[in-house]
């Protein structure tokens, strides 16, 4: 009597299977985060981790399933999942080909705050050393200009930028009077806001410059992230933006948080402050492993 | 006994010194070192070859990072946990190698050629 043979029978043999490269990270004493080459990822155990790598599977287990949907193996003579992860792969990477738009301009290292977070290594004194020359403005300038995409935006950042404002009028005036032809500008000035003034307002509405600074949240949170003299840095942000809002039209100014280990249970606080003033949107921005940053053991 | 280049520099006089010893003919210096990296800010490591063995002298960090800091048994388990993870990661490459190089010929190679044309 003919009979149907054991299930087993039917399956892959190991021995057609072969792993696709993947990197790994141990995220817990028997748990390991693994991750394809376009960045998916699944989780495993150590004792699927070995198995996998010994491919040590077969279909029905689980990880086999799992693995093969994770793109961490592929049958030896199967072409489709390597040509669906280049193609990924290629698609994930096109900005490679990409010349980048984005140009920043740090016109200074000073600043009047003295954010434990600073990714910069802000400096209080001494504007001969740690202020952008018009000099290198203008050869930066030339260098923006020679970026082959039809946009180019600068973004005056520092320190705090507003210290060398007079700086960034000559660069904007500069790249107004010498773009090539055709060479569409966006200016963003990054700015605590503390010395935001109607002069640098009415440059900026003129200009048509986006004004993007930091809030961290209700007074409290945000004055302990981002100290100055007089302690008043949330004051003169909400003060600034409320501003901005007002002589550059409420889409002209936005907000980014920096999370800080004070953050993380004040989300809804930090969430209502935003709308209290009027953001459609917040950016989390983790600490930037630069700088101060580096440094302080605290935050 | 020849001295290794540090992985990372021993605090001259540290209260705590540990050390853990591979065998070199079926550990890579390579995956020590990159275990070694990782340790940085909560410890160091020294490695030295001694005949035919790694010594990895271990020291807790002078100024580690916060929530960083080991007693000689955890920062063992870590290296070596560090160690095995660097050895997995080395043995997967070594696997994957020919189709890793599929893979990236068959995502970029095509503009290559492209650049090639232009070119």
């Amino acid at each position: 009597m003919a009979r149907f043979l054991a299930p087993e029978a039917f399956s892959a043999a190991t021995e057609d299977l072969s792993l696709l490269p993947f990197n790994l990270e141990r995220t817990g004493t028997n748990q390991y985060l693994v991750a394809n080459m376009v960045g998916d990822f699944i989780r495993l155990t150590e004792d699927e981790m070995n198995r996998l790598i010994d491919l040590r599977i077969k279909p029905g287990d689980g990880l086999y399933e799992k693995a093969y949907a994770g793109h961490l193996i592929t049958g030896t003579n199967q072409k489709a999942q390597r040509q669906l992860l280049a193609a990924r792969l290629r698609s994930r990477m096109s900005f490679l080909q990409q010349v980048t738009p984005l140009h920043i301009f740090v016109v200074t290292l000073r600043c009047e705050h003295s954010c434990p977070y600073c990714q910069v290594s802000r400096r209080s004194v001494d504007r001969e050393r740690f202020d952008m020359s018009e000099d290198t403005a203008i050869r930066a300038l030339r260098i923006a200009f020679a970026a082959p995409t039809p946009t180019i935006k600068i973004e005056f950042q520092g320190g705090e930028p507003l210290l060398n404002f007079p700086l960034i009028r000559q660069i904007v005036e500069a790249a107004r009077r010498d773009a090539p032809d055709g060479k569409k500008l966006e200016f963003v000035i990054a700015s605590n806001l503390a010395l935001l003034t109607d002069e640098v307002l009415d440059f900026c509405r003129v200009n048509s410059i986006l004004l993007s600074t930091s809030l961290d949240g209700p007074g409290d949170l945000h004055n302990r992230n981002r100290p100055r003299p007089g302690g008043n840095s949330h004051q003169l942000a909400v003060e600034g933006i409320r501003r901005a809002q007002t002589a550059l039209g409420r889409d002209r100014v936005g907000a980014l948080m920096t999370t800080t280990e004070a953050s993380l249970n004040r989300v809804e606080n930090i969430i209502d402050e935003y709308l209290r003033l009027d953001l459609d949107g917040i950016f989390l921005r983790p600490l930037s492993p630069y700088g101060f940053c580096c440094q302080d053991q605290a935050i | 006994m020849r001295l290794m280049p540090q992985a990372a520099k021993l605090p001259a006089a540290s209260p705590v010194e540990i050390a853990v010893d591979f065998d070199s003919s079926i550990q890579s210096l390579g995956a020590l070192d990159a275990a070694a990296y990782r340790l940085i800010g909560a410890a160091t490591c020294r490695i030295d070859r001694v005949g035919d063995r790694y010594v990895c002298r271990l020291a807790p960090s002078s100024n580690p990072k916060r929530g960083a800091a080991f007693n000689p048994d955890d920062m063992k388990e870590r290296f070596l946990n560090l160690v095995v993870d660097e050895n997995l990661r080395a043995r997967v490459a070594e696997k994957t190698e020919g189709v890793r190089n599929v893979i990236l010929a068959l995502a970029f190679g095509s503009l290559a050629a492209t650049q090639k044309d232009a070119g």
